[in-house]
């Protein structure tokens, strides 16, 4: 019997020292971050979500980038060059620009990157059989080719100048044929990009890893190579509690997204880090190109789509209240539907919290209509349960009866794009930092589900304006004319904006070099941590 | 046995096939899963590309016949290219009809692709999170049976003493306590705060990987808390059944004739009592196994266990149908097995149990 045991704990101890080689390197050349939502795939052509968006942009590189500030900066492009009425765009490409050392690419395991890469990787972008999700990138676009290695020509159907931003998603980076050939269906696991970091090692659900890709083509300020750290690894934890321990263990290196449970524990109900934490962490806020609102489905006659009942709402609730109690003051509320970090956002503090003028509103449509209990159903996910609960009770003391109806966000997202939902929540992200990507959410042509009109609003005055936008280039001309557009959108109020998120991280202290951008695009090549 | 396994594996088909026709019906309530795979713009024809990839632009009808085609290991197949159901050469079938337009083949169930994973095979994720699910199932229900049988004879020995009422309000507690209460309660408490004084995480897989993706090493005592929280329910159900069901072989005239014999308590319970008393709690220890493996999901969830359950989570959140579809089929094919194995078992324990 002893021997038994013995022998039984010899096994355990045996099974317990299995393990690999140890990493030599030291954890401040690594830097960790958490995923929760999980990455479905490291294929560009689906980067359709922000984990996928964040892990491929380590990767892969395109023809431009837009820096902290928004502006557009050449990136696998050296230079380039537009006419034809800004219908054609002409690129020069560097010629120091190395895929990932791969198998793929046979016994020199690698290669420069030359047009005709370009050219294969948007084929690729509208291969039916791909069904990449960036399809639409290319919706405008004529035709493209490779004119030599160096050169790469696209032509557009119409003139369309917020263009060079969406070629900084990405969707329109470049991928090598062989690696794409050779790896099939698994490219999405062995991705070769010529990003800063390459692909080291996944186990699904469990951990990323990238390396510093040594044969990395761009510099800092005094020639050193870029990146700095030798690593990056992510986890994928997805409850949030384990996310938030995990991080205040030193487990990760920056907290996005801080869940409401745990927004107490770190910040002071106006917003600011807590006192015991200021030796040990630092707080970034940034303004997050995302506008959340309410949409009415404009078509047909409904008590949801009336325009008093709209303005009412629109002017009914308190939304710096709400952003105060129910998010730490995280967010900005909403003035416009144009984001705070535009140009065109409305700068004017305007607070549109009137209820009187909402109670005048409701009287007045109960006078019109002789409904004298008005009522509108509301339809959202669960994870706006309590800002919706919060506005329902706002609106009730105006005397507007307001539903909420919770749904499982694929059955919202088919229901919301088939116009069977007379007021829905939504969320815009900027797909590229421009307000024409928000504005076109009103233009009649993009009527959902052809495109992100989801309330099917029209006017041909709105659709005047946005056409003449596209056809001028000039920055600031450009930007007075979507101000006028917001100006009607917030006059008939075909959506109620209800505020613009912010960009929330926490880092620890040690972590240096990590700048924030309005996209809220992760760009880990110039980070550091201290020791 | 042989026809008894024949029977009972007929069964376990027919059994399989209802499973697969309920999930197909109601998975076509959930919604439009082709529109997870866009990004936030609608996009109809990239919406049309994707249904034409995955066969959800053909009738409900045809969609259902090569659902179970593809899940069925006699099956059929167009021998044209651009046709849904053209099998592609790189999977293994044996023919056994072959005509101008479609083939009969004998092949393994395809669980088909993930439609968010870019077409990964719904068996590769299978095969990488069930194994994480059996062992932290196994080992749950190791520590149930073991600790749970050993309370559950002290309970029966020390009927209605001060101990015996002890275990029995731990049983309760243990009882009513939902795993995911229990899982965030132990993940922080002893992953969390005691951290220092246990060396235990809040989280971990059975194989870790090192943040330079060079170094993998086991790490058994990431799966103490998971298991430990998985088995507290199917542990409290066992002492109690241990209790009764010893307490009542206990009562029975040939242990008095064994004691009056003057034969030793332990060897009474080894050789006379527990077998016979073991037949309740085996029957319970397969049902529980079996549901260990589909309620694992708070817990590999809580814990980040890269199991089934989480798999499972995973897929619901972005309408991954074939995962989903493939997952629960999956487990109902091991609910089926068990069932065997434990009829199986009754015999032996029981030779006076006849399989039929």
């Amino acid at each position: 019997m002893i021997k038994k045991i013995i022998s039984f704990l010899c096994i355990v101890l045996c099974l317990i020292s299995c393990q690999d080689k140890v990493s030599k390197h030291d954890l401040s050349e690594v830097f960790r971050y958490n995923e929760k939502d999980n990455i479905t795939s490291l294929d560009p052509a689906f980067a359709k979500n922000e984990p996928n968006v964040w892990a491929t942009n380590q990767l892969f590189n395109g023809l431009v980038v837009f820096d902290d500030s928004l502006n557009v900066k050449p990136c696998i492009a050296k230079s380039w060059s537009i006419s034809n009425e800004n219908k054609t765009y002409e690129f020069i490409l560097r010629d120091d620009v190395y895929f990932h050392k791969n198998i793929a690419f046979g016994k020199d395991s690698t290669r420069t990157v030359t047009a005709h890469d370009f050219e294969y990787s948007f084929n690729r972008i509208l291969d039916p059989k791909v069904a990449s999700s960036g399809r639409w990138v290319m919706q405008n676009v004529k035709s493209f080719k490779a004119v030599n290695d160096s050169v790469f020509r696209i032509n557009l159907q119409t003139a369309f100048p917020p263009f060079l931003g969406l070629l900084s998603m990405q969707y329109c980076t470049v991928v090598p044929k062989e690696a794409v050939e050779y790896y099939g269906t698994e490219f999405r696991s062995n991705p070769v990009g010529t990003g800063p970091f390459q692909f080291k090692l996944w186990v699904e659900n469990t951990k990323l890893v990238f390396r510093k890709n040594p044969l990395y083509f761009e510099k800092d300020e005094k020639g050193n190579k870029l990146p700095y750290l030798e690593a990056v690894a992510v986890t994928f934890y997805a409850d949030k509690q384990t996310e938030f321990l995990q991080f205040i263990q030193g487990n990760s290196d920056v907290l996005y997204d801080l869940h409401t449970s745990y927004k107490d524990e770190l910040l002071s109900p106006t917003g600011i880090l807590l006192p015991k934490y200021k030796d040990k962490l630092a707080l970034d806020k940034t303004p997050y190109l995302i506008t959340e609102y309410i949409a009415f489905f404009m078509e047909g006659e409904t008590v949801d789509n009336n325009l008093l009942i709209r303005k009412a709402i629109n002017v009914g609730f308190d939304r710096a209240k709400m952003l105060r109690y129910l998010r730490n003051n995280i967010g900005n509320p909403a003035t416009g539907f144009i984001p705070k970090g535009l140009p065109a956002h409305h700068q004017e503090n305007i607070d549109l919290y009137q209820p009187e003028k909402a109670k005048a509103y409701i009287e007045q449509y109960k006078k019109e209509t002789g409904n004298l209990h008005p009522s509108i159903k509301i339809a959202t996910n669960s994870s706006y349960t309590d800002l919706f609960e919060f506005i329902q009770r706002e609106l009730q003391g105006i005397g507007l009866n307001i539903e909420l109806e919770i749904l499982p966000s694929p059955i919202l997202r088919q229901l919301k794009a088939n116009g069977k939902l007379p007021t829905f929540r939504v969320g815009w992200i900027a797909d590229y930092p421009d307000a024409e990507n928000f504005l076109s959410l009103f233009y009649s042509k993009n009527f959902a589900p052809q495109g992100p009109n989801y309330s099917h609003y029209k006017n041909p005055v709105f659709d005047e304006l946005y056409e003449k936008s596209l056809g001028i280039t000039d920055r600031n001309e450009r930007v007075k004319i979507y101000k006028q557009m917001d100006s009607i959108i917030m006059e008939e109020v075909p959506v109620v904006s209800l505020f613009y998120d912010e960009i929330i991280r926490f880092k620890h202290e040690n972590v240096k070099g990590l700048t924030t951008n309005p996209t809220n695009l992760l760009n880990l090549k110039k980070v550091y941590k201290t020791k | 046995m042989i026809s008894f396994l024949i029977k009972n594996i007929f069964k376990g088909f027919i059994s399989l096939f209802g499973v697969a026709t309920l999930l197909f019906f109601l998975f076509n309530l959930l919604g439009d899963p082709s529109r997870m795979l866009l990004d936030q713009r609608e996009d109809q024809e990239q919406l049309e590309n994707i249904k034409i990839k995955y066969g959800l632009n053909l009738p409900l009808h045809t969609q259902y016949f090569n659902y179970l085609n593809d899940l069925s290991p006699i099956s059929f197949h167009s021998t044209h290219q651009n046709d849904y159901s053209f099998l592609p050469k790189n999977k293994s079938r044996i023919t056994f009809l072959s005509t101008n337009d479609f083939v009969g083949v004998l092949k393994f169930p395809n669980l088909r692709n993930s439609f968010q994973k870019n077409d990964k095979e719904v068996s590769s994720i299978l095969v990488e999170t069930l194994p994480n699910t059996l062992l932290l199932a196994v080992t749950a229900i190791s520590i149930a049976f073991i600790i749970g049988l050993l309370l559950g004879i002290v309970s029966a020995l020390q009927v209605n003493t001060f101990l015996d009422k002890c275990i029995m309000v731990i049983s309760t507690l243990g009882m009513s306590l939902p795993s995911f209460f229990s899982a965030i309660l132990f993940a922080w408490l002893f992953g969390f705060v005691l951290h220092k004084y246990t060396g235990l995480g809040m989280t971990g897989n059975i194989v870790e990987v090192d943040d330079f993706g060079e170094g993998t090493k086991i790490v058994w005592k990431n799966a103490i808390l998971p298991s430990i929280v998985l088995g507290i329910r199917p542990l409290a159900v066992i002492v109690q059944l241990t209790r009764n069901s010893l307490l009542d072989i206990l009562s029975k005239d040939y242990i008095r004739t064994a004691k009056s014999k003057g034969l030793s308590t332990y060897v009474i319970i080894k050789k006379h009592a527990l077998k016979n008393a073991l037949n309740p709690v085996i029957t319970t220890l397969s049902g529980w196994f079996a549901s260990l493996l589909a309620g694992a999901v708070f817990v590999e969830y809580i814990f980040n266990w890269n199991g089934l359950g989480k798999e499972i989570v995973n897929a619901l959140n972005s309408s991954d149908l074939p995962v989903i579809s493939g997952s629960i089929l999956t487990i109902a094919a091991f609910f089926i097995l068990l069932n065997i194995l434990v009829d199986i078992s009754y015999s032996i324990l029981d030779p006076s149990v006849e399989l039929k």
